[in-house]
């Protein structure tokens, strides 16, 4: 068979094409966020959720060298949870972090920082972790719409130090305090179809916080009869609707 | 032959193909929850204990980060030290590049009817190897100003392929991985494969920062180049076998040769007329070198 360098090179300006082409195909599903019914669709995550003892973004970027211990280790404890940032943001392509905390968050074994060969992720004890800040989305947990659910605070590897309850008419009402160090096992474990908890990063907090507080005590001082129009009216038929979502997932 | 060699009557290259074999089994068994050998190439954790980390990626780390950590000197410790008895074997025997080249290389010589080792030089040839230094300056220059370790993250071939891997298992289990990393890994991979079709070895011998900074190693380390005094018919086979072209033929006189570019695979003792009574690798000191 007669091949020569020009034969080669068309193959592989076609082969280099197709690959092109193929993360052509990839883009528009990279750059569209999941659509899927999330809570609290007004806050976004705002960056990356770093595996636990992450360096503070800059000095993390700059140690880590994308070698994929983390997700290996994290493989190799059965946990899944860490993915390889990819090119939605040159800055962390390649750099760690837990992508569906729905399916697959954080549990904090803490093999991930021990093992961690360039020091971007430090050996920490499990209470001292920033990965994020859980944020319950009130119209869509059970235990703020009159529903006694404590999924999400017996799932929660810290428990009693993070979760404050509000006990009343409307339920048990749970609110994570700033204890919460984002692993996203009450996201998991929540019974609600696409989760009513969404882990945001630190950062996104800082700015997010004030709203979220004022959201929070208009809750808790709203008079009965407001709140039974707000659990009734908006809130329950949103919650039905999730339903669906759930038979998904669990399928 | 070498000593290993002759207590089990394997050949050299079969028996770099074996080491290469077992290291990639042990990597892939990770993937089954095995804590042999966790990571990749270019950063592991061996046997759940020993951190590892290559050597230019630390460099390159440090520069960028500006921060010196214990964590990542104890890693790189047990690199160095590997590197002080073997050199630059890590090319020839450990880095997967160098079987996917062996390959192209088999591919192209089928191709175009010549046999293995008698390919015509091209210009890349004439490419110094020096300019790998300079490659590997520019590039922690690089990792320096934009403050991520450039060539680790983006263009290395050890973190590409093992990324692929790693992704490519992720994908088929349906656990979370961006597909994108694996598309861009094995773009990378095989912009690398089509490089070594049109110039074979160009970036081994004369690219890589990984290999060039094995390469150092070379001029201390145990492993080395050992030439037993005897009749050398000069029938320049090994120099036609070595594809990183080292220049064995005009040392031959010499006890022995420390080039930052051998690899010590072994091609040029196989190759010898004399088959191996002549050319050794040699874990032994090695007098006047």
């Amino acid at each position: 068979m007669d091949f020569t360098r020009r034969d080669f090179l068309k193959l592989s300006v076609i082969a280099g094409g197709a690959l092109t082409v193929s993360s052509g195909l990839y883009l528009p599903r990279i750059f569209a966020a999941d659509k899927e019914l999330g809570p609290l669709p007004g806050i976004d995550v705002g960056g990356l959720i770093r595996p636990p003892g992450a360096l503070p973004e800059r000095e993390f970027r700059s140690k880590c060298i994308s070698c994929g211990v983390c997700v290996n280790v994290c493989r190799v404890m059965k946990y899944d949870a860490i993915a390889i940032a990819g090119l939605r943001d040159l800055r962390n392509f390649g750099t760690p972090y837990i992508k569906e905390m729905r399916d697959f968050p954080c549990y904090l074994c803490m093999e991930c920082p021990k093992h961690c060969p360039t020091g971007a992720l430090q050996k920490i004890e499990k209470e001292k972790v920033t990965m994020g800040m859980a944020l319950i989305d009130f119209g869509l947990c059970f235990g703020w719409n009159g529903d006694i659910c404590l999924s999400c605070s017996k799932a929660c590897p810290l428990g009693a130090l993070v979760f404050d309850f509000h006990h009343g008419t409307w339920g048990n009402q749970p609110y994570i305090n700033e204890k919460c160090v984002g692993c996203g096992l009450c996201v998991r474990y929540c019974p609600l179809g696409g989760s009513a908890v969404k882990v945001v990063t630190r950062s996104q907090y800082a700015i997010v916080k004030e709203d979220y507080l004022i959201k929070f005590k208009r809750l808790m001082a709203m008079p009965d009869e407001e709140r039974y129009a707000v659990v009734y009216g908006q809130n329950l038929p949103e919650i039905i609707a999730r339903g669906r979502l759930l038979e998904r997932e669990h399928r | 032959m070498t000593k290993i060699g002759r207590y089990f009557k394997v050949k050299l290259s079969k028996l770099r193909r074996f080491v290469l074999l077992g290291i990639i089994i042990l990597f892939l068994l990770q993937f089954f929850g095995v804590k042999a050998l966790v990571g990749g190439l270019t950063g592991s954790v061996a046997v759940w204990f020993v951190k590892l980390i290559d050597v230019f990626a630390y460099f390159e780390s440090l520069i960028a980060s500006k921060d010196f950590t214990m964590t990542a000197f104890w890693a790189v410790l047990p690199a160095i030290a590997l590197y002080l008895i073997f050199g630059r074997a890590f090319c020839g025997w450990v880095c997967p590049m160098d079987f996917l080249y062996e390959i192209v290389n088999r591919i192209k010589d089928k191709r175009q009817g010549s046999g293995v080792g008698s390919q015509k030089k091209t210009i890349a040839d004439k490419i110094s190897p020096k300019i790998g230094y300079v490659v590997a300056m520019l590039l922690i220059v690089i990792s320096a100003l934009i403050s991520i370790p450039f060539f680790t993250n983006y263009i290395s071939h050890l973190t590409n392929f093992f990324r692929t891997l790693t992704g490519g298992v992720f994908l088929a289990l349906d656990l979370p991985v961006e597909p994108v990393v694996v598309v861009y890994s094995l773009s990378v991979i095989t912009a690398l494969l089509v490089l070594e079709y049109i110039y074979p070895r160009l970036w081994c011998r004369a690219l890589c920062p990984v290999g060039k900074t094995y390469g150092l190693f070379n001029k201390v380390s145990l492993l080395k180049l050992k030439f037993v005094e005897g009749e050398c018919g000069e029938c320049n086979l090994c120099e036609q076998m070595c594809y990183m072209n080292v220049k064995i033929a005009r040392n031959i006189d010499r006890p022995g040769l420390r080039d930052t570019n051998c690899i010590y695979c072994g091609r040029c003792v196989e190759g010898c007329e004399t088959k191996g009574k002549l050319i050794k690798l040699s874990l032994k000191r090695v007098k006047e070198l």
